[in-house]
């Protein structure tokens, strides 16, 4: 990271975000800042809390406390489509795509309503440029319901793609795949980055898989961040081997 | 969403449909329009019903409530009011009240929004039973100088005509697509950017519009009103048969379902009043178990696949 980079206004802004369910503390007062440009993944053994974060930036999940602001617009409190319209677009754990509707409108469907008022980059002008992107574009006129779990995960990140997004939040979209799909389900996270310009937000279990392709990693355990570096750091972060107990970080290390 | 060029066939059946029965008073007898006003009818508040509730999925009861508001505007402003202001007012009024019922209840689902519908259109009658008694007077207000029934027949016709008119539309634009994202998950449509509490107000009130419109129009063929028959809940309860046995999710479901039930009605109520009701009863199991997507969803291999089992 540059230092032009640390200096620009954050694109996502958490300050000790917390989220309660009755008496569980789900996400215990994370911050985080995220730039335009940057790789990042969260990881955290289960029920650490990522996927109750990722509900809480996207709006989905009402914060219990703390704030949330995008280019410095104060986003909590708002509707999701609030969160959309700022530039925020996620995919989620289990795909959640229109099953009634051709693959060709899930992703036009973005394009139509969060995607509409902002400038379209080059690979995201139309429905048939992103089909091209996330490789679906055989499937075009299918419906929804009739492809594969793993191209369902790939129209997901279509889906989020066609809002014309600054900040993708993917959840576990690698869960399930063979090895050589992971591999290129990455190539294209990094292409998304590279050639979009985005921040892309990577939550996957599978630690492994993770630390080779991210440049930062923030670590959640028990609702709180017990650490915020890149991989490499992160590996030899003393409470992130006691989470893990060791085991799969000995696997990473070289 | 449908292409506007593949709406050509929809535009064609309606004003196929709308010509012949704008023609119709002229050579049939008083019995048939009269059957034919009932068929425009349901087929008036069933499309719309399923202009909204269809495509989001969320069963509203309360048509006896906008329909009875529609009647009610009528019968206070009849003497008062030209013809078509009534009507008009008498959907501004419903479509009114379905803006602020929807702020109150669209953030629920299922059973619990449907429940409080129908409440809601139970508290708005009791309301106007009390407001009458205390106020006016009175329990019922008889309505002197009505229009000519074919004023009627022809008002409720256009009120038809554009219920369908604004189905095809609807459903071809941004707004019908956002209805068929709430109805498909509603919160994957609001992270994709649809501002889903405006559009499920603006889709009710469309839907209460109608109703209203249809209630003011309706009012003069009774020439006595009461709380009790203008806010009937059978209404209601019937146009919601009515759409979901033709096919709520489909255009022309509901005013096939309106043909078929208006014509049962008419033959069978006043003679086989218990027949009727199951008759009705029947047809929405069957609707149910064997045609989810409604009598419009049948096709020839529909069929077929029924006689080669």
């Amino acid at each position: 990271m540059g230092d032009t980079m640390t200096n620009a206004a954050p694109l996502l802004q958490a300050d000790q975000v917390t989220v309660r369910f009755g008496g569980l503390t789900a996400v215990d007062g994370v911050s985080a800042t995220f730039h335009t440009g940057e790789l990042i993944g969260i990881i955290g053994p289960n029920g650490a809390g990522k996927t109750t974060f990722f509900n809480a930036i996207s709006g989905v999940q009402p914060l219990t406390s703390g704030s949330l602001s995008v280019l410095g617009q104060r986003l909590n409190g708002r509707a999701p489509h609030a969160f959309s319209h700022a530039g925020i677009a996620r995919s989620f754990q289990t795909p959640r795509i229109f099953a009634d509707m051709t693959v060709a409108d899930n992703v036009r469907f973005g394009l139509q309503f969060a995607g509409r008022r902002r400038e379209a980059p080059w690979l995201l002008r139309d429905e048939t440029s992103i089909l091209a992107l996330i490789g679906l574009q055989s499937l075009a006129a299918l419906p929804g319901a009739a492809i594969t779990p793993s191209q369902q995960r790939l129209l997901e990140i279509g889906m989020a793609l066609a809002t014309r997004p600054r900040l993708l939040l993917l959840d576990e979209v690698a869960a399930g795949l063979t090895e050589a799909e992971v591999e290129a389900m990455a190539l294209l996270i990094r292409r998304l980055r590279d050639e979009l310009d985005l921040c892309v937000v990577w939550i996957e279990h599978a630690v492994s898989t993770l630390l080779r392709h991210v440049e930062r990693v923030l670590v959640l355990h028990q609702g709180r961040k017990i650490a915020d570096d890149t991989p490499a750091a992160v590996i030899r972060h003393a409470e992130v081997i006691e989470a893990y107990l060791g085991d799969e970080m000995t696997e990473v290390a070289p | 969403m449908k292409h506007w060029r593949d709406s050509g066939r929809d535009w064609l059946i309606l004003l196929a449909l709308a010509g012949w029965l704008l023609a119709l008073p002229a050579y049939a007898s008083e019995f048939v329009v009269s059957l034919a006003l009932t068929c425009v009818m349901y087929a008036a508040l069933s499309s719309s019903w399923a202009l909204f509730c269809g495509a989001t999925r969320y069963l509203s009861l309360a048509t006896a409530a906008f329909f009875g508001v529609g009647a009610y505007v009528t019968a206070l402003g009849l003497e008062h009011l030209s013809w078509p202001l009534l009507i008009a007012l008498g959907a501004t009024a419903a479509a009114a009240l379905a803006a602020l019922m929807g702020a109150a209840v669209l953030h629920l689902r299922g059973t619990y929004f449907a429940v409080l519908t129908f409440g809601m259109t139970e508290l708005i009658r009791h309301a106007i039973t009390y407001g009458e008694k205390q106020i006016a007077g009175t329990v019922g207000r008889v309505l002197t100088t009505v229009p000519e029934p074919g004023t009627v027949y022809l008002t409720v016709l256009a009120i038809a005509v554009l219920a369908l008119a604004s189905s095809i539309i609807v459903r071809c634009s941004r707004f019908g697509l956002a209805l068929a994202g709430i109805g498909a998950d509603e919160q994957r449509a609001q992270t994709l950017g649809v501002n889903t509490r405006r559009v499920k107000i603006a889709g009710f009130a469309l839907t209460a519009a109608f109703a209203g419109a249809t209630g003011a129009a309706m009012a003069v063929r009774w020439t006595y009103i009461d709380p009790h028959t203008a806010f009937n809940p059978f209404i209601g309860f019937q146009t919601v048969l009515i759409a979901l046995i033709g096919g709520a999710g489909t255009l022309w479901g509901p005013l096939i379902a309106a043909v078929v039930f208006s014509l049962l009605s008419e033959t069978l109520r006043l003679q086989l009043p218990q027949l009727y009701m199951m008759v009705l009863g029947l047809m929405l199991i069957l609707c149910v178990l064997y045609l989810p997507g409604g009598l419009a969803s049948v096709r020839w291999a529909t069929v077929k696949s029924w006689v080669t089992r």
